[in-house]
Formats: structure tokens, sequence, C-alpha cells
């Protein structure tokens, strides 16, 4: 059953109507991708760029103007599409007087769960997410990470195969965005197919195979990560404790080769973020607990 | 390793009952409705306490309970309207932009089920006001027309009234307390407040604010209760001149559905006048309503299902 794709966008365009003098506002313009099973698949481009427009269209939230989205060989346009799916829309917000439990229960009865097993689904969710001390408390009282991470055990509670996922970590803390990242790591061992769009580059380059560009509407790129970010001429060598001796044998060897040549050496960085993370961690630790 | 079949039912009735809760319980933390709500209670409260003492010769038992039970009637009515109006606006708007349609749409959630859920969560929550207060008015009123009994028999009897004139005026009272036709009376509020919310729903579908959702909804409200006289008027002379064209038909036809007739639902009136309400007039009205109900819905479905959120 794997040949059929996870996701399925021909030539989709989704044109806005806006003020008559001008004309309609092309906000996807002819994009087509499939994503396939067990995928993880990012979508990246600047704001207003139609990613969100996409996911939409592909969940039938939204009617094409030409084009067709499926989703495991449904058309999005009919609601058999939607059994198989969970969206995390971009910066989610719920009922405001439901409790987290409340929240994922209501969701879990809209996919037709019931008794035993929406209670074990629930339970089972709210530790996935981390927000089993905060089940009680209403939504209105929750910060922005939380609401993300409800909205995401949302998004999971009819064990759908693919998820869509729009900017999962806007607005979230670097460590609450690290459990998100992990939690996408998860879904993507248990060949769950995974649909992101999202700002932070790293975060996609962490955990998505297949990335696509979008740019005003236009998908530019589209393909596996490592195809399109690896420098196909270069090899890099990182070494631990070396003196300077060794490195000027080395530069040596290099120079006696032909046709090689050393491009730079120099310490590697480790990233802002993960510094924030180390950091943060070790704090933590001498703090509490 | 899915559970689910592949397949969504295009009805649902479990899960259109799973988000008529929910709307009833969204409904429920809105401050209109506690607010109309303990306005109609006190409203009734207040002749509760104003106990009718006064009996003079010149007014008979029976337009005292009249004159308590028409200003009571009346604020029930505009409390079902008016929620059923300004809840039904209110409540799409709202998840629009709390966002949470997205997330219920993006559930195996066909749109008809969640228009329906909505239109009954609505109901519901007039229901349950109108039962409330309901409950209220007839002890209210059974109170009054036991006070009354007792003054004015006591009364006519010390004044040596004959057996059946004491008899006759006993009818009289009780036929202005509590009695099946009134209840008829409450429940016939309950239909016209469900006709005016597959209304609005209607109009909320396409329209754009809420604001105007509330004043077409008001107008068709109005309209149907007089234009009706005005378009039977038209008709008549138009038969009566001869060029009962089909034109004039047809435009008549159509009035009559973009604005429901509310003509017959006047009986509430009688109702409360201490007229008999038979079981058979309300049933009539009942089938008015679903048909009503049914033609809104399937628009409102229709407009619905290609919208844009
Ligand atoms: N309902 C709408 N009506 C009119 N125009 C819209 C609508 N939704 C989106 N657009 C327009 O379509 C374009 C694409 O919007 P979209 O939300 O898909 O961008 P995005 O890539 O998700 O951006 P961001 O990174 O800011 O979330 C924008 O120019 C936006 O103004
Ligand atoms: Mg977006």
């Amino acid at each position: 059953m794997s040949d059929v794709n996870a996701v399925e966008v021909r030539d989709l365009v989704k044109e806005f109507k806006t003020s008559f003098r001008r004309g309609p506002l092309r906000a996807v313009d002819k994009v087509s991708f499939t994503i396939a099973p067990g995928e993880v698949y990012g979508l990246i481009g600047p704001n207003g760029s139609g990613k969100s427009t996409t996911m939409k269209a592909l969940l039938g939230l939204v009617q094409p103007t030409s084009g067709t989205c499926s989703i495991f060989g449904h058309d999005s346009t009919k609601v058999d599409s939607r059994q198989d799916v969970g969206f995390l829309p971009e910066n989610p917000y719920f009922y405001k007087h439901l409790s987290g439990e409340e929240t994922i229960r209501f969701y879990g009865k809209l996919c037709g769960l019931r008794g035993a097993a929406l209670k074990t689904r629930t339970n089972e969710l709210l530790e996935l997410v981390d927000l089993t001390n905060a089940k009680d408390r209403r939504l209105g009282g929750y910060s922005k990470g939380m609401l993300q991470r409800i909205g995401l055990a949302q998004a999971l509670v009819q064990d759908p195969r693919l998820v869509i996922l729009d900017e999962p970590t806007a607005g979230v803390d670097p460590i609450g965005s690290r459990q998100i990242r992990d939690l996408i790591f998860n879904l993507k061992s248990r060949g769950i197919t995974v649909f992101l769009c999202s700002h932070l580059l790293e975060q996609v380059e962490e955990v998505c195979d297949h990335v696509g560009i979008i740019h005003k509407g236009r998908l530019i790129k589209s393909g596996r990560l490592e195809d399109l970010i690896s420098i196909e001429e270069q090899t890099e060598i990182v070494l631990s404790n070396a003196d300077p001796a060794l490195l000027d044998d080395i530069k040596k060897l290099i120079d006696s080769r032909d046709g090689a040549e050393l491009v730079r050496t120099g310490k590697p960085r480790t990233t802002l973020e993960h510094l924030f993370l180390r950091e943060t961690r070790d704090a933590d630790s001498s703090n509490d607990e | 390793m899915s559970k689910l079949s592949s397949r969504t039912a295009l009805f649902s009735p479990s899960r259109t009952l799973i988000l008529a809760g929910s709307t009833f319980t969204q409904l429920m933390r809105m401050k209109v409705f506690y607010f109309l709500l303990i306005f109609v209670l006190i409203a009734i409260g207040v002749n509760f306490i104003e106990l009718p003492h006064t009996v003079g010769p010149e007014s008979t038992g029976s337009d005292k309970l009249f004159s308590l039970k028409d200003p009571m009637i009346g604020a029930m009515r505009y409390f079902a309207i008016i929620i059923a109006i300004v809840a039904t606006a209110l409540v799409i708007p709202k998840d629009q932009e709390d966002r949470t349609l997205y997330t219920i749409l993006a559930k195996p959630v066909p749109r008809l089920d969640y228009l329906l859920g909505k239109l009954l969560g609505i109901l519901a929550l007039i229901f349950a006001g109108l039962l409330v207060m309901a409950i209220l008015f007839n002890v209210v009123l059974h109170f009054h027309t036991e006070t009354l009994l007792e003054n004015r028999l006591g009364m006519a009897e010390q004044m040596g009234w004959s057996a059946e004139a004491i008899e006759s005026e006993r009818q009289d009272i009780l036929r202005q307390g509590p009695s099946w036709s009134l209840q008829r009376g409450i429940l016939t509020i309950f239909l016209m407040s469900a006709i005016i919310a597959s209304v609005a729903l209607l109009i909320s579908t396409f329209s754009s604010s809420t604001l105007f959702t509330i004043i077409c909804s008001t107008l068709v409200f109005f309209v149907g209760q007089f234009m009706a006289d005005g378009r039977d008027y038209y008709v008549a002379k138009a038969a009566a001149t001869g060029d009962g064209s089909n034109l004039t038909t047809y435009a008549s036809k159509f009035l009559s559905l973009t604005f429901p007739d509310f003509r017959p639902f006047n009986i509430v009136d009688a109702a409360v006048a201490g007229k008999m309400y038979p079981p058979g007039v309300f049933f009539g009205l009942l089938g008015i309503t679903a048909m009503y109900m049914g033609i809104y819905t399937v628009l409102s479905w229709f407009v619905f299902s290609d919208k844009e959120i």
C-alpha cells in the first residue's frame, strides 16, 4: 500500500479575490510536489509566499482555483481525505473554556473515538506532549508553547498517518521547540509522514529529509535535503587534539597532490541554539531537583 | 494500522450532538445569555412579589391575570428571538476567529454536521432558557390564580351571588390560569425562534460581519411579521384586477420563502388571552417550522460547503 503517495499536489493554483480594480491575488502558483509515506517534508519560504494556503488547500479548507490535492489517494475536497490526517494550524487557539484534557477529548470524539479507547488515547497524548500536569487547567491560562503542544496532541488524536504542521515552533522557546523537534523525530520513527513549514531553517535542516522552497507562490526548488545542500566537490575533516605540527604535515601533504586544495581550517563552532540549550539546561539542573 | 473506516458518513447524528454540546457550553459562557435570562427572570419575579390585592370591582379577575401573563410572555418571546439572532450571528465568526473552525473541519467532519451541530446547540440553549422561565412563569401564575380565586369567590359569596354565577366566575379565572394551551403557546415561541435561528445561520454563512447578520435577521423577522399582510393584499388586488400574472404569483412565492410568514404563530396571543389552542394547530405549526428549517439549513449547507475559511 506504500505505492500511493501520502501527499500529492498537482498544479495547484489558488487565487484570492481582492478589490475590484486590482486583479485577483495569486497566492499559490502552479505548485506540484509529492510526499512519499514516511517522509518528513519541510516547506520553507518568506512570509506570504503561500505556505499556509498550500496546506489549507490540501486539507480542503480552501477551494483550489485549479489543480488538485490528495491525501493517500483521496481527493482533498472530500471529507474522506481527512480520516488519516492531523493538522496543527499556525498560531493555534482553541476553546478557552475547555481544559487541556477536554480539548483532546473533544477532537477525539469528533474522530469517532469513545469510552476507554478515548481515555487511554487522551492520557497517552497528554504524556507525549508533556502536559499531564496541566491537563485540568483551562486553555485560557495556557502559554503559547503549551497551546502549540496541545495543538499537536489534538492533531495526533486519531493516530493519523499524515501530520501537517504549520509553523509548529513559532513563538516557542528553544527548549519547547527542541521538544517539538523530538516529537517529530518520534513520529518519523513510527513511520508517520510529516509535512511542516517553518521559518527556523536549522530545525528544518535537522528534521526534514525533503524540502521545498516556495517564493511568491511558486515552488522554486524541491527535493532531498542532502542533494540540495551538499557541496559535491568538497570534503570535511574534523580533528580533535591536533597539534600545529600535524596540521603542517597535512597541509604539506595536500600541497604535494595535484588538484586538491585546502579551502580553510579553523575551529568548528556550536550554534547559538545549542549554546542556549546547554546553558539553560545547566542552570535548570543546578536550581531545582 | 489505522482502525478508522475509510469512509465518512455524510451525516452522523453522534458527531452532530458532540458539536451541539460544545456549542451549548460555548454559548453558556456568553454574557448576553445570562444578562437576558436574569433580566427576564427579574421581570417575572417582580410580578410574584406584587400581589394583586387591589381587586377592584371595575376589573374582572381574568383581566388581572391577563395583564400579568401578557408582559411575561412578551418578555419570553423577546428573550427567545434575541438569543436566536445574536447567538447564531456570533457562533460561526467566533469559531473562525478562534481558528477552531480550522481544527474542527480538518478532522473528518462534514460541513453539514458542523452547521447542524451549531444550530442544535443554539436551540438547546434557547430551550433551556425558556424552560427555566416557563417553570417560574407557571409557578407565579398558579400562585396568583389561587389567590385570586380565593379573594373573588369569597367576595362573591359574601355578596350573595348565585351558585351559577360563582361557578362561571370560577371557570373564567381558571381559564386564565396555567393551562395546556398556554404551554403550547410557550412551545410555539420556541418554534418561532428556531425558524429565526436557521434564518440567521443562513445569513451568517455568507455575511462577513456579525452586525450584518444581526440586522438582516431582525429585518427578516419584522418583515415576516408584517409583510405577509401586504403581500396578500397585492395578490388579492392583482387577482381582482385580472392581471394575476405569473410574475405576481412567483414574486409572492419568492417572498414567502425569503421571509417566513410568522402570522400563524400569533396564535400565542390567543393562548395568552385564555383562548383554546388545540394540539392539532400546534402540530401544524411544528410542520411549518420543520419545513422552513429544512429549507434554510439546506441553503446554508450549499453556501457553507464552498466557503473559504
Ligand atoms: N483569505 C485570504 N484572503 C485574501 N488573501 C489571502 C487569504 N489568505 C492568504 N492570502 C494571501 O495569500 C498570500 C499567501 O498567504 P499565506 O498565508 O499562504 O502565506 P505564508 O507563506 O503562510 O506566510 P507566513 O510565513 O507569513 O505564514 C499572502 O499574500 C496573503 O495575503
Ligand atoms: Mg503561514
